[in-house]
């Protein structure tokens, strides 16, 4: 990829000099690509090699925005250290504060976090959608058979993708990971690889597989169940008619999976219910787990943009409970499985609300808007103090982890990489902000009042 | 100087300085033990009055997982192992939850609260060391430091295929830099890359790891003769073939007899002592008289036990063979992590019970091993935690080895077929407490090469711990009355006290940089993430104290 299409990004804030900054890791789509090459000149970058077109949008939309307030209240300009005792102020009168975001940062923001969220007494729901709680749910029923991406490159030699249609969501993926590397034990790339895709609809990634097989939303669960009986079942007593095209094409994609040397299945279920995804993660986990009978086998994910696996893996650090946590009885205890913000807010029972992310928590129903309109709200984050619908109490913005604050982000698969901003920031960053606020509390908490 | 602290008048128990506990005064200063002031005026900023205590070094775990990918994915798929078992914090510090795989905050102040002052996790891939640190990070009141996987490294079965043992020994040397580890850990030579590629399992020293064209045994010799032209502080730290497999006992004496002339620890030796299978039980009998002969007469090799204990805990390993193996025996949930180049990871929910004959008959083989070590310095106390069990446990295992009565309560209420297949029962040895501060302080200080902890003389770090005498051992040792770290008291008549966050121990070793070009094209050619993303930076680990060389 090259950087041909680049609109020119201007950068605040960075030194005017020339500078090649390599092996820069980008947040953009969950692959976490550690291979661009960003040339600047004169507080531009010019050059943004190896990214792809989500990548640079990526980089693109944090360039030179209208230099924001710092902090606002009631989205009035205010002092930084007024907004610091303001915030300091409501959290700390708050009796049920709730902490909601925290996957688009760093590690180390989101222990300084829950630190905080420890102090404060309040429960912590990360932004994840319904269909990741199921992912999580079932993960805690099955475990999971899987490994690393750098596996995948140099062992899979059967890779499917089912409901994942990486070349329009990672476009990279397939060139570093899973369609086309050369690996170690697949040396002809591509061509050493079958690559099978099973969707509702022909995706971009399905004109390039070897082998396509249509599945409705709707059988999604069936199907795996399916092929998992199949795979327990010998052939010569299938009870389903060979003229059954949909059967046929569910032996042959056995017939491919058990030939697998090593397979990979890369797994999305879209937006679903957390009951409906749980149930669809549950069945594929089982079905991978059997495909260890008798080959090698394993399932991944395919990742979210930013750095959900570092906030589920630092929670769990810290917590015990990767489902979402609880500091109200003073110690760690799990959130329901099921327990979103919006469910947390149509309650009406949380005093407080912080929001740490770049932009609000998505589909709030009314309800729970209602609620929120009710109670404080801070929000802090990049853009925070630009956000206006709900107008937060107070707004904290900050500099965004991967462009122009250091950090440490979590791959899908585990894997951990320090950032390499691109560009120095006059905004404090998310993790010094929250320690400083939490700092203001511990202070506040042991004055008289 | 000031002296920080003065410990006096109690019964110091201190085998590297002195054969026999004896009454004396410690003093403190500056986080370190210093001789007596000569000046019989001088006062310490504070006396804890010991009369009629026990004074230990702090307690050292040569051997336990508490960090890193492996737990952590335990800790994320078992919520039901630890809801209901809260670590309450408290002023100061941080809650959480406890459970087989405690959260880290829990794990530094339950280390502490059991004297416990430096623990070492035992297997961490070089590919995700950054995690660890940031787990080490948050884990507080202990030192930490970790052992690097490298028995299944693509680079080092390439050079060791090639007969380089020099580009070995850099690149044992650049990868321990690295991941900025303590130590070099092998599971499994060979068999979890075979393993993972789908070719079953390894069973002997000269099965071929076909794609690499190397066996167990020639990874085996050449990574032990690299850690020793290295002079790294610990032996290579060895998890062996088959293990829990019954008939592996052979195994390991030939493993050892492989290893012959090169130091070696070897690590969890309980699930490596199993005799045959015998067609008419399913059953195996102990071999541990057999192997702990060849310990006890040969002194470059230690160990440490891996002691079951019955109840729930959570099996992990970088032995992906043995995770699937123990996934299909219970048929419990299981995550399996094949980390590209480097390893494998099991973690599987395991309940031993002592109405199953293979469990009760582990209890006793890990037993046997404390007691058939003719030497106390050979043999550390572990669980493996959590493997065999928590690290929790630990004062019970104290008890069990100090109270032969104890011992034969639990023995004779196994099954017979387990008593008639362990020689347990014979065994009346008890371990006397300057014993016991051998196998939980000095012993494992000393396999580890910390010069400054497991001891008590001027120049020690003051890591100690201080415990009222009781008859009933096992709550003496779960209830220290006062814990010192570093010079900070950190269990202050029996309460946890917020202190330090302890250092993470580090060694570096120098390499030839002519290595590195050829790692820098192994990984940019083969891994998912750039060279130059590969390496821990200094400032991703917590309080890093060098360990020197010598």
């Amino acid at each position: 990829m090259t950087s041909e299409a680049l609109p020119i990004i201007e950068l605040a804030n960075t030194p005017q000099d020339r500078r090649r900054i390599e092996d820069v890791p980008c947040l953009a789509c969950g692959c976490l690509c550690d291979d661009l090459v960003v040339s600047i000149e004169q507080g531009r970058v010019v050059a943004l090699e190896s990214a792809c077109e989500l990548g640079r949008d990526w980089y693109q939309a944090r360039a030179i925005p209208p230099l924001p307030s710092p902090a606002t209240m009631a989205g009035s300009p205010v002092d930084l250290d007024d907004a610091v005792a303001r915030a300091t102020l409501l959290l700390h009168s708050s009796h049920s504060p709730v902490i909601f975001g925290l996957t688009k940062t760093s590690l180390e923001t989101v222990r300084a976090a829950l630190g905080l969220a420890e102090t404060l007494r309040a429960r912590i729901v990360l932004d994840r959608s319904p269909a990741d709680l199921g992912r999580v749910s079932a993960f805690q029923e099955k475990g999971r058979v899987t490994a690393t991406l750098g596996e995948v490159k140099n062992r899979a030699d059967v890779v499917v993708f089912w409901g994942a249609d990486p070349l329009r969501t990672h476009p990279r993926h397939g060139e570093r990971y899973s369609i086309d590397p050369i690996g170690r034990f697949v040396p002809k790339g591509r061509a050493g690889r079958t690559i099978i895709v099973i969707d509702t609809k022909k995706t971009a990634t399905a004109e390039k597989a070897d082998l396509f097989i249509p599945v409705s939303a709707d059988r999604q669960l069936e199907s795996i169940t399916a092929l998992r009986l199949r795979l327990r079942t010998p052939l010569e007593n299938k009870t389903a008619s060979p003229v059954d095209p949909a059967a046929a094409s569910f032996d042959n994609l056995l017939q491919h999976l058990k030939a697998a040397r090593y397979g990979a299945l890369f797994f999305q279920t879209g937006p679903q219910s957390t009951t409906r995804s749980q149930a669809l993660w549950e069945a594929m986990s089982s079905l991978v787990r059997d495909l260890n009978e008798s080959t090698r086998f394993v399932l991944l994910g395919m990742g979210t943009p930013g750095n959900l696996p570092g906030a589920e893996a630092a929670l769990t650090w810290q917590t015990g409970f990767l489902q979402g946590a609880s500091y109200q009885k003073g110690h760690p205890s799990p959130l329901d499985d099921l327990t979103t913000l919006d469910h947390l807010l149509t309650s009406g029972e949380p005093d407080s609300l912080l929001v740490m992310s770049d932009a609000l928590p998505r589909n709030l129903s009314a309800r729970a808007l209602n609620h929120l309109g009710k109670i404080p709200f801070l929000m802090l984050g990049p853009g925070a103090t630009s956000i206006s619908e709900p107008l937060p109490a107070v707004a904290f913005a900050t500099s965004t982890v991967g462009f122009d604050a250091p950090g440490i982000v979590m791959r899908s698969d585990g894997l951990t990489l320090r950032t390499r901003p691109i560009a120095a920031s006059s905004l404090p960053s998310e993790k010094d902000l929250i320690q400083r606020i939490h700092q203001s509390i511990l202070n506040n908490a042991r004055s008289p009042s | 100087m000031t002296y920080d602290l003065l410990i006096q008048g109690g019964l110091v128990v201190d085998p590297l300085n002195q054969a026999d506990p004896q009454q004396r005064d410690i003093w403190i200063s500056a986080g370190k033990i210093v001789s007596p002031p000569t000046n019989p005026e001088t006062r310490a900023l504070r006396t804890i009055d010991a009369l009629g205590e026990i004074v230990m070094p702090g307690g050292i775990d040569v051997h336990c997982h508490i960090a890193g990918s492996k737990v952590n994915a335990a800790r994320a798929m078992r919520p039901e192992d630890h809801r209901d078992h809260v670590f309450r914090g408290g002023a100061g510090l941080r809650s959480g939850t406890i459970g087989s795989t405690p959260t880290t905050f829990a794990t530094g102040c339950l280390y502490t609260a059991l004297g416990y002052t430096t623990a070492l996790d035992a297997s961490i891939p070089p590919l995700t060391a950054r995690h660890a640190h940031l787990e080490f990070a948050d884990t507080p009141l202990i030192d930490k430091a970790f052992l690097v996987l490298m028995g299944n490294n693509h680079f080092l079965m390439d050079r060791i295929k090639a007969g380089e043992p020099q580009n070995v020994r850099d690149a044992v040397a650049w990868l321990l830099q690295a991941a900025q580890g303590y130590g070099v850990k092998v599971v499994n030579p060979g068999g979890v890359e075979r393993w993972k590629d789908g070719a079953g399992a390894v069973v002997s020293l000269d099965d071929s790891i076909d794609a690499f064209d190397v066996t167990p045994r020639s990874i085996l010799t050449s990574l032990a003769r690299a850690i020793d032209e290295l002079s790294l502080p610990h032996p290579m730290h060895l998890h062996g073939l088959n293990l829990g497999i019954p008939g592996n006992a052979s195994t390991t004496l030939d493993t050892l007899q492989a290893l012959d002339g090169h130091r070696v620890h070897l690590a969890h030796i309980q699930f490596h002592s199993y005799g045959e299978i015998e067609p008419k039980t399913s059953l195996f009998a102990s071999r541990v008289q057999q192997l702990a002969d060849y310990v006890n007469t040969h002194a470059g090799v230690t160990v440490d036990v891996g002691q079951v204990m019955f109840g729930e805990t959570t099996s992990m390993t970088a032995d992906g063979a043995v995770g699937h193996f123990l996934a299909r025996l219970t048929g419990r949930k299981w995550v399996n992590i094949d980390v590209e180049m480097e390893t494998g990871c099991g973690v599987v929910p395991i309940t031993y019970s002592d109405k199953n004959h293979v469990h009760a008959l582990q209890w006793a083989i890990g037993l046997e091993w404390f007691l058939r070590v003719e030497d106390p310095w050979r043999v550390a106390l572990s669980t493996d935690h959590p493997n065999g069990g928590s690290f929790l446990t630990y004062p019970r295992i104290i008890a069990l080895l100090m109270d032969r009565s104890l011992r034969a309560d639990v023995f004779n209420s196994l099954p017979d077929k387990v008593k008639s297949r362990s020689g347990l029962g014979e065994l009346t040895r008890e371990y006397s407490l300057s014993e016991i501060a051998v196998i939980t302080r000095a012993g494992p200080a000393r396999m580890l090469g910390l010069a400054a902890k497991g001891h008590l003389a001027p120049g020690a770090d003051a890591d100690l711990t201080i415990y009222s005498p009781h008859s009933d051992k096992d709550r003496m040792f779960s209830m220290p009355r006062y814990v010192v770290k570093g010079g900070s008291v950190v269990v202050d008549a029996g309460e946890i006290r917020p202190g330090p966050l302890g250092s993470t121990l580090i060694v570096e070793p120098r390499y030839d940089p002519a290595i590195v070009p050829a790692i820098k094209a192994w990984i940019d050619r083969d891994y998912s993430i750039q060279f130059a993303n590969y390496p821990v930076a200094p400032e991703d680990v917590a309080n890093p104290r060098f360990i020197p060389i010598v």
